[in-house]
């Protein structure tokens, strides 16, 4: 490789040279959480078509192995995958060097031990029951303080800017780590600490898990996905003007969905109304960031590919969350499957997808060096897709056919479960596959950091290449 | 968004009023919610749970029973709820107002469960016991819930028999000469299973009507 340095050293700065170990650990821990996730997954997927699997084993009774997993996905895999990301674009559209670093690699190893020691104790009987808040709450002060902590370099980076305009990606990462703390400290009040009465727990707790999705989770997304299009198109994005509108719909229109859940519930009907009406009017959301990132659609490399099909699952998990919120709807998908399946099209098909994309691109600039192995890459991507389309189908086919099982109250819960059986099966089949899928990552990447830690030819790589190099090249 | 303090006010402000639009306002409506008193039965509802149920409720938040199990039955003419004989009316915000964590739900993979101890024919503890250590459903053959062993002890039989000792037969029953004990957790969550109970009729839980006079002993 014996490219100028002049083209290339665009694209591999001195930005990502300081910003390397601590970025890399915070992927690390990302995906080492998500493989870990998917092995819950898979074992709570067996659970629901052999209910007596592993049921004798007091630490995965399908509660607490959802509760694990899903506690693992959200704030092991995802909350790692997306700080790393967020910080990455902070510090590069920041055009300064990352500051504070030390304080995100204590922030994270404190984060990673606080969520490890949380999920022991969902394991050992300390979870809450409150959905995407099961951690005990002895964890989540820890947790509370390590974000503020790794945040803290990101919020640098946006006060010490030298650039004049801002984009659309510091938006939506400065937003995402602002008000993740707020949040969940917010609800850690309102649920734990000094409980709300009855059913208002229900509401608050659903203000709280939309809050993760649209406050948190989302932005989060959005800024790797609106940082990674234009960068891989090289071309301004179309409609640009409307993002701003686009981005406060999310923030303001997003929390006002959180009773969306409780459509014939127990609690004040306007709250579900409310939430119907918010999830209608947050379409316009989804369709601008359509519209901004369609270029993305069709491109090459696998990064652009991932974070293209995450993009379009984005989009239709926000019009399938609108429209199964209507009560006509919801009579027949409220308590099904086709829940489990929204949010899976949303946080697999359209968080993870967009992440998963934005790590492929941003790892090889971060480490000066491309994927160890290209058919890794490419087999991993081909395994996601795959995963996650069948996951998405089988788990809405299982919850229609259990939705109108329901709706007939001669059908015993019986033949519920022979009706969804073949479908469930299908989405284990589908969790096996995503697991092995990110195996296949998580040996790659390893590889990677390891050969950029300790290469085995002195300096017989040149950092500075060819931006097109970086891509994985096999897609 | 060049404005920095602008920017940051506005974040702050979005979630605020999302909060204050949701929390607080049904805070405002149902924080203080009282039990109703009934003249007539000269009792306030609903009754306050027994201290074994309160304990019980902790055992079916920490397996995570709610993951299966939903809490809420929907109003009669939404769903099948009380075709399915879950409950005679929809659950209203005051049945959950003693519950230190009300475990609402949101998966239905097994039977709503807000009104099993009101249920008709009724459940017995045995029922329920032995549907933990067995996962046979009372009336069923096959193996259709998952079986929570943990929750019992074995324990040589010293003297007379206990009076809470699993009556199991076959491959299941314990070898000669010991007995099936259920642990104290096992107990309080059945107690607490069959302390849902939501049989007593509020005024808000009747089906809405156009307004008349109530008469005197009417039914919905």
């Amino acid at each position: 490789m014996t490219t100028a340095p002049t083209n290339a050293s665009a694209e591999v700065t001195a930005i990502d040279a300081a910003a390397r170990w601590p970025l890399l650990l915070l992927i690390a821990s990302a995906i080492s959480w998500l493989v870990l996730s998917g092995v819950l997954a898979l074992i709570a997927s067996i659970q629901l078509v052999q209910p007596a699997f592993l049921a004798d084993c007091s630490v995965f009774t399908h509660g607490r192995t959802v509760a694990m997993q899903e506690s693992i996905f959200v704030y092991g895999w995802a909350a790692n995958a997306g700080l790393a990301i967020a910080l990455w674009i902070l510090g590069r559209l920041g055009g300064s060097l990352l500051r504070a670093t030390n304080w995100v690699v204590a922030g994270t190893v404190a984060w990673n031990l606080a969520v490890a020691l949380g999920v022991i104790g969902i394991a050992i009987g300390d979870a809450t029951s409150i959905v995407l808040l099961e951690l005990p709450r002895y964890v989540q002060l820890i947790m509370v303080v390590a974000y503020g902590a790794i945040a803290v370099s990101g919020v640098l980076a946006w006060i010490g800017r030298r650039t004049e305009g801002t984009y659309a990606a510091q938006w939506y990462a400065v937003a995402a780590l602002f008000l993740f703390p707020w949040l969940f400290s917010a609800a850690q009040m309102m649920l734990l600490w000094a409980p709300l009465r009855g059913t208002l727990q229900a509401v608050a707790a659903g203000w709280f898990s939309q809050g993760v999705w649209t406050l948190w989770l989302a932005p989060l997304a959005l800024a790797a996905a609106y940082y990674v299009v234009p960068k891989v198109t090289g071309r301004v994005l179309p409609s640009y003007e409307f993002a701003p509108h686009s981005f406060w719909c999310l923030l303001v229109v997003g929390g006002f969905t959180g009773g969306r859940h409780l459509v014939g519930g127990p609690v004040p009907a306007w709250i579900a109304s409310l939430a119907i009406v918010s999830c209608v009017l947050l379409l316009f959301h989804y369709f601008i960031v359509f519209i901004n990132l369609r270029g993305g659609l069709g491109r090459g490399s696998t990064a652009a590919r991932l974070v293209s099909v995450g993009l379009l699952a984005y989009a239709l998990g926000g019009l399938v969350d609108a429209i199964t919120a209507f009560r006509g709807v919801a009579l027949v998908t409220q308590f099904t499957f086709i829940d489990v399946a929204q949010q899976q099209l949303a946080l697999y098909g359209g968080f993870s997808l967009i992440l998963l994309g934005a790590i492929y691109f941003a790892v090889p600039r971060l480490t000066g060096r491309s994927w160890v192995s290209g058919a890794l890459v490419s087999g991993h991507a081909a395994l996601l897709l795959a995963g996650v389309a069948v996951l998405v189908a089988s788990l809405s086919a299982a919850g229609w056919a259990q939705g109108h099982d329901l709706l007939n109250a001669k059908t015993s819960f019986a033949t519920i479960a022979e009706h969804t059986r073949t479908w469930l099966l299908l989405g284990t089949a589908a969790q096996g596959v995503l697991l092995f899928g990110n195996l296949l990552l998580l040996v790659n990447f390893l590889q990677t950091a390891w050969a950029t830690c300790c290469p085995t030819a002195p300096s017989a790589e040149n950092p500075f290449r060819q931006p097109s190099s970086m891509e994985a090249t096999a897609s | 968004m060049k404005n920095g303090p602008l920017f940051f006010f506005g974040l702050f402000a979005a979630l605020t009023l999302s909060w204050a639009g949701t929390v607080l306002l049904s805070h405002h409506q149902l924080g203080g919610l009282a039990p109703f008193y009934d003249e007539n039965e000269s009792a306030a509802f609903p009754l306050r749970q027994p201290g074994v149920a309160a304990r019980g409720q902790l055992v079916y938040a920490d397996l995570g029973c709610a993951s299966c199990h939903t809490q809420q039955v929907r109003r009669p003419e939404f769903g099948a709820d009380q075709a399915h004989g879950w409950g005679e009316r929809q659950s209203v915000a005051r049945d959950y107002i003693f519950q230190a964590r009300p475990q609402l739900g949101a998966l239905r993979v097994g039977p709503d469960l807000a009104n099993l101890g009101g249920r008709k024919p009724a459940y017995d503890s045995d029922d329920l016991i032995s549907l933990l250590y067995t996962g046979v459903i009372p009336g069923a053959k096959a193996v259709t819930h998952p079986y929570y062993k943990f929750l019992f002890d074995e324990r040589p039989v010293v003297g007379e028999k206990s009076a809470v000792a699993l009556k199991l037969t076959g491959a299941l029953a314990a070898s000669a000469g010991s007995q099936i004990v259920p642990t104290e957790r096992a107990q309080s969550l059945v107690a607490f299973l069959l302390s849902l109970n939501n049989s007593y009729d509020y005024p808000e839980a009747r089906p809405f009507v156009e307004k008349t006079e109530k008469k005197e002993g009417e039914k919905k």
